[in-house]
């Protein structure tokens, strides 16, 4: 293929670097230096794309992230595919593989063409709320054939190869855009020795500056840039981020950056190289100077392929050396796009006209294209354009003086390309992120930033400053103070880089061509291309009552594409304006949020992902348990074996195993993730009365007691047994998950309630490794591993605790039982956590030591009806409502947290659902957790619910079910029957009992 | 041995805080947070040029010392043992083997060598005095070593903190976030940095440096 619109010398490409790529499967072939976009253009492929609503064919408009047609999708294999690639942005490769995103079947022979043409009367906007919205069961349906035909763009069905990551920047200076009042304001800060980061999404910096025919200090642009780039680099205080675009300006100066590292490169990053950064900027001072996009103007059929911004032909021309046609029309409101004239005459095509809207314009480069001999068309403007695939022709007319209608007759003008200016938008987004609200200006014909609260500066085109040597001046101004105000030295008064002075007339603030036929009846004048939304459909918009530009919007769907409106939306907002009879300021604008243009789920997720999505916290034995064939289960962001299945067990066989080796021998549980706080100080007793319920003054040292905790509401907690190791030293333990909130809540009340304590909490959970040994033999076992410590019933007491030796590790052991049997927890330094481990299976495995997970150890307790707060308490139950009451102190001197809660009129009442035990009547049936309990399993739906199942299991160990849970009065319903209707229509019976269903005397673990 | 027992024998004195020597002195195999990844055969085995270079520096003894540092009897007595001032607000000091750590305006962490934790514990405490807390967590913990050239690149990754030169000379610790984990860190040199993390979150760290690290390459040390 050759490249036929490509020009022989000129523009930043390498020549002698040619590359090769595909579209929609055919090859051709760009050069290094090309965007995507570039090399289609030079290759004359014209339509790029179907249209959303009438599957009108599009072609590219413009050269940067406000394209709304270039949307590809990118990627040669399936993993790598990339969605709503704007190719205009996209570096061209080699290899490059890229197809249109929205033709089905495909961007040239489109069979939604048809009907599109066929029913585009009959989709007006809101079309898709009006017609879809009914009957809702059919939504799914609508919407598969909805965004198949809006072409979206497709996800990859294969896992991402690639690698992101994040990255933190901080800055004392920040400036994003790279232009020439980026780059003045980044070469002033960097002089004042600040920290400067400047960031521009384009692949090299310069912004305008690359495109452009003028001169800075007598040289060319582009080496004037050169010059500053390379000088920037020397200074160590200054980071430069090409191909980075700042997405997001949040609170606190604190922005987000997609940097696109290797996308240039090949569509899967290099082995060992990270494909795109979100780069976290924290920054001291912002520039903006973010320039401007040139606006389109709304004309009749001006979508039609051939039909691009002005200032983008002089891109494709000046930048990639690319004249995307042969005769061009050039329609303007203002001087500045006369530059593209006087471009595309210096390539040698031919400028058939150049139609000004205004009557009498008057400036330097209208004078350059006078002298030139250009044909100047004044008082006139482009009404309909001719041509289905591409440009053949236009209708031009002239126009009353204000723009407001046709007044002349119709000549036709033959030509391949449209270029139109309406003037241009400043760029504010990042501003409006801010929540800055943008103002219109008159003057600049345009919205400006408005006022902020960030320590925010702006400079350049996106202050409506349009001119080389005005943004050169902004940007040198900016850098300045920007570093001073961080606080450097710089100089206020520096003087920028020169440029000429350009004259220009005044522009005319014209958005919406007037055609000789109403607008409802013209041809299509498309304001939004990405989702056809015309000029017709925002006056019938208006017509049907939206008032409010925020309504128009989402009515009309302005806006909702990928691009966001950035081509389209002053546009409409003027359409609609004028439709009002308001002005702009009074119609006002929608504003932007984050993100400028799409980021990558990649980007966005970082690391943080795959095994790195949340950490996996371990106990020192952990690879014990790997080892030994545990199954895991996530206890906070603990791995906590669950249950440890031998070959051809089901898990109910192995809880079965698991339970009964533990009552009839002996079992072990790593304990290791309970919460630990090493409590130390003279008040530490006093400080632990207060925030448990029981009595806390006469514990001994070598004593452990349980304790409950509860909120300020007097609802329980958290639970756990804490020892006295010392008079001022106690070891609290928590629960697993609860174990970092006990501790906050320890040190919110030390510090902010009562600081005349003297104590100190400090976490330990880390610090010791905990095994639990329980079972009729587990005194035998231990005995074999400690010759220091007394193991006698008599002398070692249940709730006793002491210290000695055990596998000739220091250790403490505790006698605290959750299970109910004998049972003693030892805790040793977690380095040596998985060498006890191992001792204590060598030497227990004549008692048929039986490793256990959490799964066992919540049947084991719920046989003894022992509570785990959190399960059986959801922050609504109080000790009374569980049954506790004995764990409440009455008359401790100094009141305690959630004393007052538990007296209140609500928690005192009658009828409050209690904890209770239930049997079921058919033994062997268990009834799921979260069951309701019912008197009358027959009433009427709604059925009066009395409480919920909160924990319930199968216990080989008493050959029953058994199951704890609320029913309201239950401690005084003992024996009653209540039922449990399920979602499958069968129903439960179980009797209210005890919870306690194992050893009610507490024989067994007092042995 | 043990200090309970040791206590009890002199009937008259309460036991007021339990101090323990908790390592073993029969020479049972104690193993580090790090231990299970064998950091030693990927030093071996692994790359020997990397942009960032990790090491373990394992079984150290760590010691929480809270105290008020208007209590001359807690600051005096940190000075008199270790021959060294509690260092100010995010400052460290060091002395010998011995570095301190501000970690929170009454909160340090001393690290020494491992065997050294509990002879040392036991002296402070004797040379101490008022309200102060000493707690033994060398088994809740370990430090790691990242230096190299890419070194900082990879806490940039890992921290909302900044590490720049300006913001983070020599000597300065901060304990913040890393990851989604934490650490206490400290630049101990120009192209050098320590971390302390805690044991359970510590797989999860090594997964995170070593992905961090891949595009500069990691050098293991021991």
């Amino acid at each position: 293929m050759t490249q036929q619109n490509r020009l022989q010398s000129g523009g930043r490409i390498e020549r002698n670097k040619p590359l090769t790529f595909s579209y929609n499967g055919k090859h051709y072939k760009g050069f290094e230096g090309d965007t995507l976009a570039s090399a289609m253009l030079a290759n004359g492929i014209d339509v790029v794309g179907r249209s959303f609503k009438y599957s009108r064919p599009r072609g590219i408009v413009a050269a940067g992230p406000e394209e709304p047609n270039a949307v590809l999708q990118l990627g040669a294999t399936e993993a790598t595919q990339v969605p709503n690639v704007r190719a205009t942005q996209q570096e061209l490769f080699d290899g490059l593989v890229s197809n249109a995103t929205n033709g089905w079947p495909n961007a040239d022979m489109d069979l939604m063409g048809y009907v599109g043409k066929v029913g585009g009367r009959m989709m007006p906007p809101g079309f898709y709320y009006k017609t879809f919205m009914y009957p809702q069961s059919m939504w799914e349906s609508y919407e598969k054939f909805i965004r198949k035909a809006a072409g979206l763009g497709r996800s990859p069905l294969e896992n991402d190869p690639d690698t992101y990551d994040h990255l933190n920047q901080h800055a004392d200076v920040m400036i994003v855009g790279a232009g020439p009042a980026g780059l003045s304001a980044a070469l002033q800060a960097a002089r004042s020795g600040a920290r400067v980061l400047i960031a521009d999404e384009q692949s090299e910096f310069g912004g305008s500056l690359l495109h452009s025919n003028e001169l800075i200090d007598d040289k060319p642009a582009a080496q004037w840039v050169e010059e500053t780039v390379a000088q920037l680099s020397k200074f160590s205080n200054v980071v430069m981020l090409p191909r980075s675009t700042v997405n997001g300006y949040h609170d606190h100066n604190f922005l987000t950056i997609h940097e696109r590292c290797t996308d240039h490169i090949a569509d899967k990053a290099p082995a060992g190289q990270v494909r795109q950064r979100l780069h976290r900027v924290r920054a001291k001072w912002v520039i903006l100077a973010t320039g401007a996009h040139e606006r389109p103007l709304v004309f009749g059929h001006n979508d039609v392929p051939g039909v691009m911004v002005a200032s983008a032909v002089s891109v494709y021309i000046n930048r990639y050396a690319v004249a995307p046609g042969k005769e061009l029309v050039l329609m303007t409101t203002n001087d500045g796009a006369y530059q593209t004239a006087l471009d595309w005459a210096a390539a040698g095509r031919k400028v058939t006209a150049i139609v000004d809207t205004r009557a009498n314009p008057q400036g330097d480069l209208v004078d350059a294209a006078r002298a030139q001999g250009l044909n100047i068309i004044t008082g006139s403007a482009v009404i309909d354009v001719q041509g289905s695939k591409r440009v053949s022709g236009v209708s031009v007319a002239s126009i009353a003086e204000d723009g407001s209608r046709v007044t002349g007759s119709i000549q036709r003008l033959s030509c391949d390309t449209v270029a139109s200016s309406g003037g241009w938008s400043p760029v504010i987004h990042l501003s409006c992120h801010t929540g800055s609200r943008p103002k219109w200006s008159d003057d600049v014909i345009g919205f400006l930033p408005g006022d902020t609260v960030q320590k925010q500066l702006t400079a350049g085109s996106i202050n409506g400053e349009f001119g080389l040597k005005g943004c050169l001046a902004e940007g040198t101004r900016a850098g300045a103070q920007a570093a001073i105000n961080a606080g450097f030295e710089a100089d206020a008064d520096a003087v920028p880089a020169s440029a000429a002075d350009v004259k220009t007339g005044p522009a005319m603030a014209l958005f919406h061509i007037p055609h000789s036929q109403p607008t409802s009846r013209a041809p299509k004048q498309f304001v939004d291309f990405q989702n056809d939304v015309t000029a017709a459909g925002i006056e019938l918009a208006t017509r049907e009552g939206f008032e409010s530009i925020e309504h128009v919007k989402r009515y009309t769907a302005m806006g909702f594409g990928t691009d966001q409106g950035k081509l389209g939306n002053i546009n409409g907002m003027a359409i609609a304006a004028k439709s009002l009879n308001q002005s702009i300021p009074e119609t006002g604008t929608t504003i932007f949020r984050p993100n400028y243009t799409p980021i990558t789920f990649g980007a966005i997720a970082g690391r943080h992902c795959g095994e790195l999505f949340d950490p996996k916290r371990y106990s020192a034995m952990h690879k014990w348990h790997l080892e030994n064939g545990a199954k895991f289960e996530d206890v906070g962001q603990w791995k906590r074996p669950w249950y440890f299945p031998k070959a051809g067990e089901s898990m109910q066989d192995a809880l079965n195993r698991e339970c009964q080796a533990t009552r009839e021998s002996v079992g072990i549980l790593d304990a290791s993730t309970l919460g630990k706080i090493d409590i130390q100080g003279k008040d530490a007793r006093e400080f632990l009365g207060r925030v448990y319920t029981n009595a806390w003054a006469k514990l001994a040292v070598g004593k452990c007691r349980y304790g409950l905790m509860c909120g300020e509401d007097g609802m329980v907690f958290d639970d756990g047994v804490t020892s006295c190791l010392g008079e001022n030293h106690f070891l609290m333990t928590t629960t697993t998950g609860g174990a970092a909130r006990v501790l906050e809540w320890l040190e919110l009340y030390h510090q902010t309630e009562w600081p005349e304590l003297e104590v100190y909490f400090n976490t330990v959970t880390d610090q010791w490794a905990t095994l639990t040994v329980s079972g009729p033999n587990s005194r035998k076992l231990i005995s074999e591993l400690t010759d220091d410590i007394d193991l006698d019933r008599d002398s070692f007491k249940f709730m006793d605790w002491r210290e000695g030796t055990v596998a000739g590790v220091p250790a403490r052991i505790f006698r605290i039982s959750f299970t109910g049997e004998l049972s003693y927890e030892i805790n040793v330094q977690a380095n040596y956590g998985l060498h006890v481990w191992e001792k204590l299976f060598e030497a227990g495995e004549k008692y048929n030591l039986t490793p256990y997970g959490t799964e066992t150890m919540h049947i084991l307790r719920a046989e003894k009806g022992f509570i785990i707060a959190g399960q059986d308490t959801d922050g609504s139950v109080h000790p009374f409502d569980l049954g506790m009451g004995w764990c409440v102190a009455q008359k401790k001197p100094f009141s305690y947290i959630g004393k007052r809660g538990m007296a209140r009129e609500d928690c005192v009442r009658p009828n409050r659902k209690q904890l209770v035990g239930l049997k079921t009547k058919d033994p062997q049936v268990v009834i799921p957790e979260g069951a309701q309990a019912v008197n009358d399993p027959n009433q009427p739906i709604p059925m009066t619910m009395l409480g919920h199942v909160t924990s319930s299991y199968y216990s080989a160990c008493l050959g029953h079910s058994i199951a704890m849970g609320f029913v309201r009065d239950g401690l005084n319903r003992m024996g009653d029957t209540v039922y449990y209707p399920l979602a499958d229509g069968t129903v439960i019976e179980a009797e209210i009992c005890s919870p306690i269903f194992l050893d009610p005397k507490g024989e067994r673990q007092n042995v | 041995m043990s200090e309970v027992i040791a206590n009890n024998e002199v009937a008259s004195a309460p036991v007021l805080i339990q101090q323990m020597d908790q390592l073993s002195s029969q020479g049972a195999r104690a193993e580090s947070p790090l231990y299970h990844a064998d950091l030693a055969s990927v030093a071996r085995e692994g790359n020997q040029n990397g942009g960032v270079v990790l090491q373990e520096v394992a079984l150290l003894g760590h010691l929480v010392l809270r105290g008020n540092i208007n209590n001359a009897g807690f600051t005096s007595g940190v000075e008199k043992v270790l021959g060294m001032a509690l260092p100010g607000s995010l400052q460290s000091a060091e002395n010998g083997d011995v570095s301190l750590r501000w970690i929170a305006p009454d909160e340090w962490l001393l690290v020494v060598p491992g065997a050294q934790a509990f002879s040392i514990e036991r002296e402070l405490r004797d040379a101490m005095d008022g309200h102060i807390a000493i707690v033994n967590v060398s088994g809740g913990q370990t430090v790691l070593n990242l230096s190299g050239a890419n070194a900082r690149d990879v806490l940039m990754k890992s921290t909302g903190y900044d590490v720049h030169d300006r913001n983070f000379p020599v000597g300065k610790v901060v304990t913040t976030t890393f990851a989604k984990s934490q650490a206490v860190i400290r630049r101990t040199g120009e192209q050098s940095w320590e971390l302390i993390i805690r044991r359970s979150f510590s797989d999860y760290l090594w997964l995170w440096l070593q992905d961090a690290s891949a595009e500069f390459g990691l050098t293991v040390r021991t």
